[in-house]
């Protein structure tokens, strides 16, 4: 009869969204001072990342560093069933340093074949709120870092197009923790269980790229970028539970896949004089990820295997950004993006509570020394307030997400 | 002042860092005026639960956490304290309370289910309760197990324990009492919920007594416990105890009576529980019922239960028919119950029990919902509130439900709620209230408190 005391799932809702939030624009500093636009024009090494085709445009072997501090910020406002709005709850403040490294050029002065290597953060963010918050069992904290190695061949094939491809191999880590409704008898009242996964992913794909130079003051750029699947194998899962219910929560092993979505960009750049203008769009391809899978390797009549349904959305994001030369010494940026959500209504979940972004950025590059240019940009992004819910899990509220993220980076022309 | 520009714009830029939802809603009385708020009841709003009373359970019952969000409204809002007849300690009173244990049954299997608490009770200072404010002030006056139908039984302090520990006088009538209280508190706003038991008795001894709603007192105007009150003396007494509220005026909300068949306590153990392993099996209790069962067929699998019917008539069970949760286990695995011994009826709730039991739910509503209409008070549908818990509640990452233990709303009685439960029905309430008092009473956060408890 053991059966009959705990038949349905307790753990309800792991690990429902996962992922789509996190993904950062944030491949290269100049670009993120314009908004995150950077497809048709090649300003530097990082163009490995947002057009692999612009390598072959650059004067010289290259080598590019970079970091940034993102702070993220979630506020949340509890809404209830009667519509009435009672508590306000903010995210545990975080900072990520996603980091970027690039290095390559034209293999030699002459050449039309142009090699690199690029190894860079996609995805390097989490939230964390109060392990006690209103929304504690469905997450109190996520985590998900990715780095991307990929190695580079462009090639220019006429004086106005050049095309480059590179390969993508991803690793990443991800955590996750949850709150689970089963108290001991010993301890404080609301002492919860806790549910924590921790694992790690690879997956591979692909960065395509072609560069158009129109004329020397017009450019247009057109990449493609794979879905990459981060394959979890084997990761832990562990449960703190009271004894009683260890058998039915046995610390086990889990897989899943998180599938990082295709992009599709078009971008164009022009020069009026000193003044560098440019846009961009990205097609995101995020209804490949309509439903997210997680499977342990033991199964009890309490804990089975999770099938969450996404139904993410495509999105269509709009970048533009400007550069101003001041002199042969100083650059100065900005830029802005609206960045859609795929999140739809009714899958806002606190784990990744997603909402249309508006983005504002600035920047300047030095050349202090021949060779030698030192970037510092900053992005601000604001989410739209938005009223979600979270229909699985019964979980309402307004949600509003900021971050705040500086960048310092440089590189060297050799 | 290109550079002034630059710095104001990086100002702008990190005032994001720091987003805020600044949307929350004054709490507003509306039409109400909550500052002394009285709960009128049975088991149901006196923190009653896992079989017993308990500290821990009273200050987890729906009340308190109504009067803690009506605290939160600035004007009109509630005012303590909120006295409660608190008990002294956490184990049960005046028996022990029932928490989960291990226990071995005659097959050898290993279980989790509720057990009786082994640690000391604490009767001692529990039997009598006496308000440390005001003249005596005690805003839950809810007595477990109390019935409309007791309201007019002289001398019931003394037919029922939780009553006698805080009645100013234990020898009157419960409406006496009742009277005595509201000439006390002067409520401006109350809830009532009673009539639960008037049928809950019944259902909860499997049916006993007549069930039709013509039973006649055993003694004087006493009823039997495991009958069915009259819907004339429920009618009478229920107007008599609105009345008795509604005396200085106040608002109220009055809650009628769920589907008790929906309880745990009734759909945990299933009819069709009989499983037959052997061919051989299933040949012998053919044999053995062929008088009586000529047209039903034993096979491997899912079989229905062997019962004695209402009538003690001998009988397989139906589709719908319930088993109660307290038959005893050992009996149903060892010694044949359900297969080669008929199930004894006061485990079992027949076709026709289960018909009696729903209509005088039904009767019983049109009553309350009329007493609603006629003294213009909010009704709060309870009925619909256990259908949507039987089909399942989401609530901020959880599914509540009528599951026992696992649905996480019941008691390990599986017939009283558990602080989370209570927190539901708070907030159903408050639903209620603020739609027909055109309030906006925030409602509480039903994860906060404390859940089964696990060994």
């Amino acid at each position: 009869m053991k059966k009959h005391v705990l038949t349905a799932s307790l753990l309800m809702s792991v690990m429902t969204s996962f992922g789509a939030g996190f993904q950062l624009n944030l491949q290269g500093l100049r670009q993120l001072a314009m908004g995150g636009s950077g497809t048709a024009w090649p300003w530097d090494a990082s163009t490995i990342f947002y057009n692999p085709g612009g390598l072959a445009r650059l004067k010289g072997v290259q080598v590019y560093g970079s970091m940034m501090f993102i702070m993220p910020s979630t506020a949340y406002g509890n809404r209830d069933n009667s519509g009435v709005t009672s508590s306000n709850e903010q995210s545990v403040r975080q900072t990520f340093t996603p980091f970027n490294l690039y290095f390559g050029g034209r293999v030699h002065e002459d050449s039309r074949l142009a090699l690199g290597l690029g190894i860079y953060t996609p995805f390097g963010s989490g939230l964390k709120w109060d392990d006690n918050w209103l929304g504690k069992y469905i997450v109190q904290s996520i985590d998900l870092k990715c780095v991307f190695f990929q190695p580079t061949v462009a090639y220019r094939a006429t004086e106005w197009l050049s095309v480059g491809g590179g390969f993508v191999f991803g690793a990443g880590t991800i955590d996750f923790r949850q709150a689970m409704p089963v108290h001991g008898m010993l301890g404080a009242d609301v002492d919860d269980g806790q549910a924590h996964l921790h694992g790690s992913a690879t997956g591979v794909g692909f960065n395509l790229g072609a560069q158009i130079k129109m004329r020397e003051n017009l450019q247009f750029g057109l990449t493609y970028r794979s879905q990459v699947n981060m394959d979890v194998s084997a990761g832990a899962a562990t449960f703190n539970v009271p004894t009683s219910l260890r058998d039915s929560f046995p610390n086990t092993k889990f897989d899943s896949r998180l599938p990082l979505p295709q992009v599709a960009s078009f971008g164009v750049g022009w020069r009026l004089g000193d003044v560098t203008l440019q846009a961009d769009l990205n097609y995101t391809g995020w209804n490949s990820y309509d439903t997210l899978r997680f499977d342990f390797k033991q199964t009890t009549s309490s804990l089975s295997n999770v099938r969450a349904p996404r139904h993410y959305r495509n999105t269509l994001t709009t970048r533009v950004g400007a550069c101003y030369k001041l002199s042969n010494v100083v650059s100065l940026m900005a830029g802005g993006a609206y960045d859609p959500t795929p999140v739809t209504n009714g899958f806002v979940s606190p784990d990744l509570p997603d909402a249309d972004r508006i983005v504002l950025t600035c920047g300047i590059s030095i050349k202090p020394a021949r060779g030698l240019t030192i970037m510092a940009a900053f992005e601000g992004v604001n989410s739209v307030k938005r009223n979600g819910t979270y229909d699985h899990a019964g979980f309402n509220g307004i949600y509003k997400t900021s971050a705040a993220t500086p960048g310092i980076g440089l590189y060297y022309n050799f | 002042m290109k550079k002034v520009y630059i710095v104001g714009g990086l100002a702008l830029l990190f005032a994001a860092c720091k987003p805020s939802v600044n949307v929350t809603t004054p709490a507003k009385a509306g039409d109400v005026v909550f500052t002394n708020y009285m709960a009128v009841g049975c088991s149901y709003s006196s923190g009653y639960g896992d079989k017993s009373l308990t500290v821990s359970g009273q200050l987890n019952s729906f009340p308190q956490r109504l009067f803690e969000q009506f605290e939160t409204i600035n004007t009109n809002g509630a005012k303590g304290p909120f006295i409660q007849p608190l008990v002294t300690g956490d184990n049960g009173y005046p028996e022990a309370k029932l928490v989960l244990g291990k226990v071995t049954y005659c097959d050898g299997q290993i279980a989790m289910v509720p057990v009786s608490t082994t640690l000391p009770l604490d009767s001692n200072g529990s039997w009598r309760y006496l308000s440390p404010v005001n003249n005596g002030q005690i805003n839950n006056i809810s007595v477990p197990r109390i019935r409309v139908a007791d309201y007019p039984v002289v001398g019931y302090g003394g037919l029922n324990k939780y009553a006698q520990r805080f009645y100013y006088d234990p020898s009157k009538r419960p409406l006496d009492e009742l009277y005595s209280r509201v000439f006390n508190l002067h409520p401006t706003f109350f809830t009532l919920w009673l009539g639960v038991t008037d049928v809950l008795g019944y259902a909860a001894s499997g049916g006993q007594g007549d069930g039709t709603g013509a039973a006649v007192p055993v003694t004087l105007n006493i009823y039997n416990s495991s009958d069915i009150t009259p819907t004339t003396v429920f009618t009478a007494y229920y107007d008599s105890i609105v009345t008795a509220l509604t005396s200085t005026s106040a608002s109220g909300a009055l809650l009628n009576i769920p589907d008790i068949t929906a309880l745990p306590y009734f759909t945990t153990v299933p009819a069709n529980g009989l499983n037959i392993t052997r061919k051989g099996f299933a040949d012998t209790l053919q044999a053995m019922y062929s008088t009586i069962m000529f047209d039903k067929v034993f096979q491997e699998g899912a079989n229905y239960y062997i019962i004695k019917d209402h009538d003690g008539q001998t009988r397989q069970a139906v589709p719908g028919e319930l088993i109660l949760m307290t038959i005893p286990r050992d009996s149903l695995k060892c010694a044949g119950w359900g297969s080669t011994t008929p199930i004894p009826k006061e485990y079992v709730l027949t076709t026709d029990e289960l018909q009696n039991i729903r209509n005088t739910v039904s009767k019983f509503n049109y009553v309350i919902q009329q007493e609603c209409q006629l003294r213009k008070l909010a009704y709060v549908d309870m009925f619909s509130f256990m259908k949507t818990l039987s089909s399942g509640i989401a609530y901020n990452g959880i599914n509540y439900s009528t599951e026992f233990v696992s649905g996480g709303a019941f008691s390990l009685d599986g017939v009283h709620l558990n602080a989370r439960g209570n927190a539901l029905v708070a907030n159903y309430i408050i639903n209620t209230i603020n739609n027909y008092y055109h309030s906006t009473i925030p409602q509480t956060d039903v994860n906060k408190y404390p859940g089964i408890k696990f060994p």
